[in-house]
């Protein structure tokens, strides 16, 4: 449904600052009915490619292709079938749900009959209905972003993007939002690619790729990136923890790394960590300060991934099963 | 055609309800005009000799300049509400809608327009205590000079507040490059016994035709206007002007930020 082809964005620099490559030589693509997050650290090229794909700006090289149009050639008719929510809200703060609402159909070329069924549909799942002449203003942060989901939604969109959508949500709001969300992706069988930073969003969605520097470093289940580091892990903090981790490479021969203050031990067999903790605790106990045993969840799979040097070739997992 | 007409229309009356809901920028852009106007009148009532204008007070001769002014300000101040829109998000919500990139152009003007609009209407109603009586055609050929400079000049307001990062950048070249045009275009004092050089400064400046078309209705009637030369030209310049700016706002909408070749 989305095909991103060797997508290249630079930059243009001044006198002052060079020119900058924000994405190089990127290859994504997005099957229909998928649900897809995009995720990177910031910098990462997310926004960019985000800016790009809603048709907002004009790559240096490569393709895109949404639905089978070519969204550099013909922009206006991927306009008609796709839906945009931004991080900062694209509705008018000054004006009524309602008249937002009317606005958008606009738009859209919704009219009559039409409209006023597809209004009631899209405002069905909110909480909106006793709201619909508030100012915008006036809503709350969760109720504004349903003004705004419920919006987009009005048209029917066959494919769905959206920057950062659950940003100053509180959690119960956060989940209403992803709850609705994910229902209505399955309902309606739409294309969603989200960017998120917010890895308890990523559990439940079809495939997650993680950018770094404008390459794409890993992209597939949640499940199977889980896989990538091993199915446990050792977690250590310690007093000296760059001194410890050099311990416990040199005295146990234990393939470590240092993430922030933690010593991680990341590719344990089942089993084997909790022997190896003891092991550990027996050695260094006076140095260490907290050990635990981790599940690892794809926060763990983000600091695994972005971590590390950028290879020429990604990482060890399949890229090759990106087309859609 | 009819969604373009739709959807800018749509657009301009978001415009239009925004600016009725705060009372205050109502007020005040009704009241600074008609305070500029007293005072500018009243102090220069006894040195407002021109030759040939006998029988024109100052005040009767500024008032069409003020109202020039308040179309021109009005439209080109409240096109700046682009960069307010772009930093509020909801310009990026147009942008991806699937909608022509004139009506995006339109819907601002339009709104721009109908704004400036109503309060040089409602400064209009001081035109019987001038003496300046409209009859019906005039006062048509009166709006119509009101609704072209409005769409001209919130076009170039559109324009240039396109690529601006922030409204008080807006505010300084408003002012360096807006005032001096308004002020030679005869708005203010004659310009009849001015050097040469300055006449075709006044030729070139599209304020300057405004200003003919919007002063011209008070005193002749539609068919004379129509069959003046240079009412025709004032005419003519300014529609040229309005779709000009239109054009090159368009294309400005149109233009979307490329990556470079190489770093």
């Amino acid at each position: 449904m989305i095909t991103i082809d060797d997508l290249t964005h630079i930059y243009p620099g001044s006198r002052k600052v060079p020119a900058r490559t924000a994405i190089s030589g990127l290859s994504l693509g997005v099957r229909e009915g998928e649900f897809v997050i995009l995720s990177g650290p910031n910098g990462s090229g997310k926004s960019t490619l985000f800016r790009i794909l809603c048709g907002l700006a004009l790559p240096s090289l490569g393709r895109v292709s949404i639905a089978g149009f070519d969204l550099f050639a013909q922009p206006a008719k991927v306009r008609e079938i796709m839906g945009v929510v931004f991080q900062s809200p694209a509705v008018d703060k000054h004006l009524s749900v309602a008249e937002n609402l009317a606005i958008h159909g606009d738009l859209y070329g919704l009219s009559g009959a039409e409209y006023r069924s597809r209004r009631e549909e899209a405002l069905s799942w909110t909480d909106l209905a006793d709201r619909l002449d508030q100012q915008v203003s006036t809503l709350s942060g969760g109720l504004a972003r349903q003004v705004e989901l419920a919006k987009v939604l009005m048209t029917n969109p066959k494919v769905l993007l959206l920057d950062e959508p659950t940003t100053g949500l509180d959690p119960v709001s956060r989940r209403n939002f992803l709850d609705a969300l994910h229902r209505l992706q399955k309902a309606r069988g739409m294309t969603v690619l989200m960017t998120s930073h917010v890895f308890a969003e990523a559990d439940d969605v079809d495939r997650v790729a993680i950018m770094r520097e404008g390459k794409l470093l890993a992209y597939d289940s949640p499940k199977a990136l889980k896989a990538m580091i091993g199915t446990e892990m050792v977690v250590l903090q310690a007093k000296d923890t760059e001194g410890l981790a050099a311990r416990l490479r040199a005295e146990m021969g234990l393939a470590v790394r240092c993430i922030g203050d933690e010593v991680r031990l990341e590719e344990t067999e089942n089993g084997e960590s909790l022997p190896l903790l003891e092991k550990i605790l027996d050695r260094y106990r006076p140095e260490v300060l907290s050990i635990s045993i981790k599940q690892p969840g794809l926060d763990d799979v983000f600091v695994h991934v972005t971590s590390r040097a950028v290879p020429d070739h990604a990482l060890a997992i399949d890229l090759k099963r990106t087309g859609s | 055609m009819s969604a373009l007409i739709r959807v800018s229309l749509s657009l301009a009356k978001r415009e239009f309800t925004r600016f009725i809901r705060q009372p205050q920028r109502v007020i005040g852009t009704v009241a600074q005009p008609l305070l500029f106007w007293l005072f500018l009148g009243a102090g220069f009532a006894g040195s407002f000799r021109p030759a040939g204008m006998e029988g024109v007070s100052y005040l009767e001769y500024f008032y069409p300049g003020v109202m020039l002014m308040m179309m021109l300000f009005a439209s080109i101040f409240s096109s700046i509400t682009i960069i307010e829109d772009r930093d509020a998000g909801f310009l990026q919500g147009v942008l991806v809608a699937p909608v022509s990139r004139l009506a995006i152009v339109l819907g601002k003007v339009l709104g721009c327009t109908s704004i400036a609009m109503v309060q040089t209407l409602i400064f209009t109603i001081a035109a019987p205590f001038l003496g300046l009586n409209l009859g019906f055609g005039s006062l048509v050929m009166l709006l119509m000079g009101f609704v072209l400079t409005g769409v001209g000049f919130s076009a170039l307001g559109f324009l240039l507040a396109w690529g601006m990062k922030s409204t008080s950048a807006f505010h300084a070249v408003m002012m360096v490059f807006l005032m001096p045009l308004w002020m030679l275009s005869g708005a203010l004092f004659p310009l009849g016994n001015v050097p040469q050089a300055m006449k075709l400064v006044m030729l070139a400046n599209p304020v300057s035709h405004a200003l003919i078309i919007i002063r011209a209705p008070f005193y002749y009637g539609p068919q004379v206007l129509l069959a003046d030369p240079h009412y025709l030209t004032s005419l003519a310049v300014t529609i040229a002007w309005a779709v000009l700016c239109l054009g090159l706002s368009m294309a400005r909408v149109n233009k979307r930020e490329r990556g470079v070749a190489a770093a």
